[in-house]
């Protein structure tokens, strides 16, 4: 028999137990929008009965835990996504960036009112064409020097529109080596803080028993938060702790950091990843590292290098024809375009001083001889060679498409990540998400227990006070 | 399933960001009245519309080209018809030039000669814009020179020109020369205006010979010899004036083809890369509605939950 200081402990205990379930309730209330948090939930048990003559007698209830309702698959999934969505956002972030340098936009509007050019296409396309059909002009009239300084404009454009290209291309690859240090650090900071919260973890849950669900919400929140940066794999130890290794390589175990990142160039100025002790080169396989290093190295290295080629077999074909050319003036032998590539084309500074310098005429001393000026007008048509036998037109429009391509699969890959992480983060909000109709019903419970456990101890009080008072 | 306070707003967000998206996306498309801007919108589209674009713009070179040299020959048709008139003046005189004329009017006929032959140099002298029409591609300096004698009389006239010619690009590869040289004399290549080894033209020359016969009295000669060579010339403006036509046919046509070419490839761009303005419309008012059916029913869903009961 429990007797009546039993049973008033027994109020006592439980008004305490009542208090916890309210307790938590605030608590994920309080939390609910905290995007980090899983529910939590008081585990009740009855207390250990004690052998009356009637049989075990029960002694009322204890609260022996608090626990947090996650699904560890479902967090492995958006860590895994999380991974992949910012492969994707680098990738296309960098790609827009390219495709606003090459300014190549389509405004079917200019056509109808401007008159000079029935040209709908800003950038590249443009100016290309327009120094071809400048030397058809001056093929027309190969000895007027307006139709000859016209032409030194147009390749003059052309020329500086290439050398702008380039250099925009270049600073985007810098910026993209820094993007690229900056995630590299955020990675050792979230790795050290990874390693801190698995000490804390242990700390606080060997002495006392128990889970110690907070801290685990945040040591989840940074995992999630390095699976956008780098593509991790994590396993759970014993005692609670994470170990996290990138690219096969252990990074954090137990409670200390093993390695970090750091970034090395790999010869020729590619910065790669490496473990910072070990100096493993890794191999990641998804994250924002990685979508940089691959649109990096992929995409916009082709995009610089095409454009390169294009300006270089520009320059070699329109100098051979211009070579052989002769002046108003009968000189020959000088160069059209100088420099080799996209970044260093110019005008012979020699012809944009005098435009009469222009070797338009195939035969000395006949002004009127447009042979070698129709001929580099009619390059426009010729298939390339060194451009894989196509147009220089087309092999350009090429090179466009084939960065819309890339930048088009980037913006496809990012809308199917959005539904599968939206469908991802609605199975993790069915488990772990606070409802506020759940938690108000259980305030009510829980307040409504509170009351009629404080009942018990007021009834067995006066129960106690019948008693004394029989004794007057 | 079990949904939850914040999965309501997240899926609301989500589903305004979309629909956000494709509204602004079909507004843009039809404020701006086109398919695609960026590469990314279609590249395939892109290509093709840039391929376009490059075509028509060198079809308006052409056209420039094309008109350019319609100038050019119609300068060209116009001393040549001056050049006829003359020449049918020599005929006449060549003709009336017989036994029955008396010195002074020879030698009065010598004179007109001698002022013809200086008119004619002056018509192939005609500069235009490109420089001088008639010295084949030696365009900077006069073509023919006159020398005269003391009297006043023609001695010669040398051609200071070359018998090549500049072609222009009037279809793609497809070049054509408007140019007549002065003289050719190589026996290829187009045939000269005055002297040409292949008819025997030799204008200056014949008119020369006519005036100095004419001067010497000598009508024996230019019965012999001076009509049929002048008639050789006559046969050979005939020839120029068919073949200037001819190329004024071609350009015309060129330039009609070049139009016509010009309308089916802005058809074409627009095709390519306009938007179907009537579908994008509707395709927005489907957007719009559901963006307003999504933020009315959310609304009332988002105010609600067993607190307003409580």
């Amino acid at each position: 028999m429990l007797g009546l200081f039993g049973t008033l402990n027994l109020g006592a205990r439980s008004l305490q137990t009542q208090q916890t379930g309210v307790e938590v309730a605030g608590q994920n209330l309080a939390n609910i929008n905290n995007t980090a948090y899983a529910r939590q939930r008081v585990d009740i048990q009855t207390s250990p009965a004690i052998s009356s003559y009637y049989g075990p007698e029960g002694t009322g209830a204890n609260v022996v835990a608090i626990t947090q309702l996650r699904n560890s698959i479902v967090d492995g999934q958006i860590q895994n996504e999380n991974s992949v969505g910012s492969y994707w956002q680098s990738q296309q972030s960098a790609l827009q960036y390219a495709q606003a340098d090459l300014g190549e936009y389509i405004n079917l509007q200019t056509s109808s009112t401007s008159s000079t050019s029935n040209d709908t296409t800003s950038g590249l396309a443009g100016d290309l064409s327009d120094l071809f059909n400048a030397f058809q002009s001056v093929a027309t009239a190969p000895s007027s020097l307006t139709e000859r300084q016209l032409l030194l404009n147009k390749a003059q454009t052309l020329a500086d529109r290439l050398n702008q290209t380039s250099a925009k291309l270049t600073s985007l690859g810098q910026d993209l080596n820094t993007s690229m240090n900056n995630d590299v650090s955020s990675a050792n900071s979230l790795l050290s803080d990874i390693a801190k919260l698995n000490d804390q973890i242990v700390n606080s849950e060997i002495p006392q028993g128990g889970v110690a669900n907070d801290l685990r919400d945040l040591r989840q929140q940074k995992l999630e938060q390095l699976s956008q940066l780098v593509n991790i794999q994590t396993s759970t130890a014993a005692n609670g702790t994470v170990s996290v290794s990138i690219g096969g390589t252990t990074m954090v175990s137990d409670r200390k950091v093993l390695d970090t990142l750091q970034t090395y160039d790999a010869g020729g100025g590619q910065m790669l990843v490496r473990a910072a002790t070990s100096g493993t080169p890794l191999t990641l396989s998804g994250g924002s590292i990685r979508g940089t290093i691959d649109v990096r190295d992929g995409a916009l290295k082709t995009l610089s290098s095409s454009l390169d080629t294009l300006a270089g077999q520009l320059i070699a074909q329109v100098n051979t024809l211009h070579q052989a050319g002769y002046s108003l003036s009968g000189t020959t032998g000088a160069d059209f375009f100088t420099g080799t590539d996209a970044a260093t084309i110019q005008v012979n500074s020699a012809l944009t001083g005098d435009p009469s310098l222009i070797q338009a005429a195939g035969t000395a001393g006949a002004s009127g001889d447009n042979s070698v000026a129709l001929a580099l007008a009619q390059l426009a048509d010729q298939p390339i060679s060194g451009l894989g036998n196509q147009t220089f037109s087309s092999a350009y429009s090429t090179i466009v498409s084939q960065l819309g391509n890339n930048l088009s699969t980037a913006n496809q890959q990012l809308a199917d990540h959005d539904a599968v992480s939206s469908m991802l983060s609605k199975q993790r909000d069915s488990v772990s998400g606070v409802s506020v109709d759940e938690e108000m019903t259980n305030l009510m419970q829980f307040q409504k227990a509170y009351a009629a456990s404080a009942k018990l101890v007021t009834t067995v009080a006066e129960m106690l006070d019948t008693i004394l008072s029989m004794k007057t | 399933m079990r949904v939850t306070a914040n999965a309501f707003s997240s899926s609301l967000i989500a589903q305004l960001n979309q629909l956000s998206t494709r509204q602004y996306q079909l507004q843009n498309q039809v404020s701006t009245g086109q398919r695609i801007t960026a590469p990314e919108d279609d590249p395939i589209a892109m290509q093709r519309t840039m391929d376009l674009n490059t075509a028509a713009a060198a079809l308006q070179q052409r056209s420039t080209n094309i008109s350019n040299l319609q100038d050019r020959s119609t300068l060209a048709y116009n001393s040549l018809k001056s050049l006829k008139t003359l020449s049918d003046r020599v005929g006449e005189l060549a003709t009336q030039a017989d036994g029955t004329r008396s010195p002074e009017e020879l030698k009065s006929y010598a004179t007109e000669i001698t002022q013809i032959i200086q008119q004619a140099a002056q018509l192939m002298n005609t500069k235009g814009a490109n420089g001088y029409l008639f010295g084949g591609t030696q365009t900077d300096q006069p073509p023919f020179a006159v020398t005269t004698d003391a009297n006043g009389n023609v001695t010669g006239v040398t051609y200071q020109g070359n018998s090549n010619v500049a072609s222009s690009e009037i279809e793609p590869g497809v070049t054509l020369a408007v140019d007549v040289p002065g003289a050719n004399t190589t026996g290829t290549g187009p045939r000269g205006m005055i002297t040409d080894s292949r008819s025997g033209a030799d204008l200056f020359n014949h008119l020369i010979s006519l005036q100095n016969h004419l001067l010497a009295g000598d009508t024996a000669s230019i019965a012999a010899t001076d009509r049929s060579d002048l008639s050789k010339d006559e046969d050979n403006l005939t020839y120029q004036i068919g073949t200037i036509g001819a190329v004024q046919t071609r350009l015309d046509s060129a330039s009609s083809a070049a139009s016509t070419q010009s309308d089916s490839l802005s058809q074409m761009i627009s095709k390519e890369a306009g938007a179907d303005i009537t579908s994008t419309l509707v395709q927005l008012n489907q957007a719009q509605y559901a963006y307003q059916a999504a933020l009315q029913s959310s609304t009332g869903l988002l105010q609600r939950s067993l607190l307003n009961y409580l």
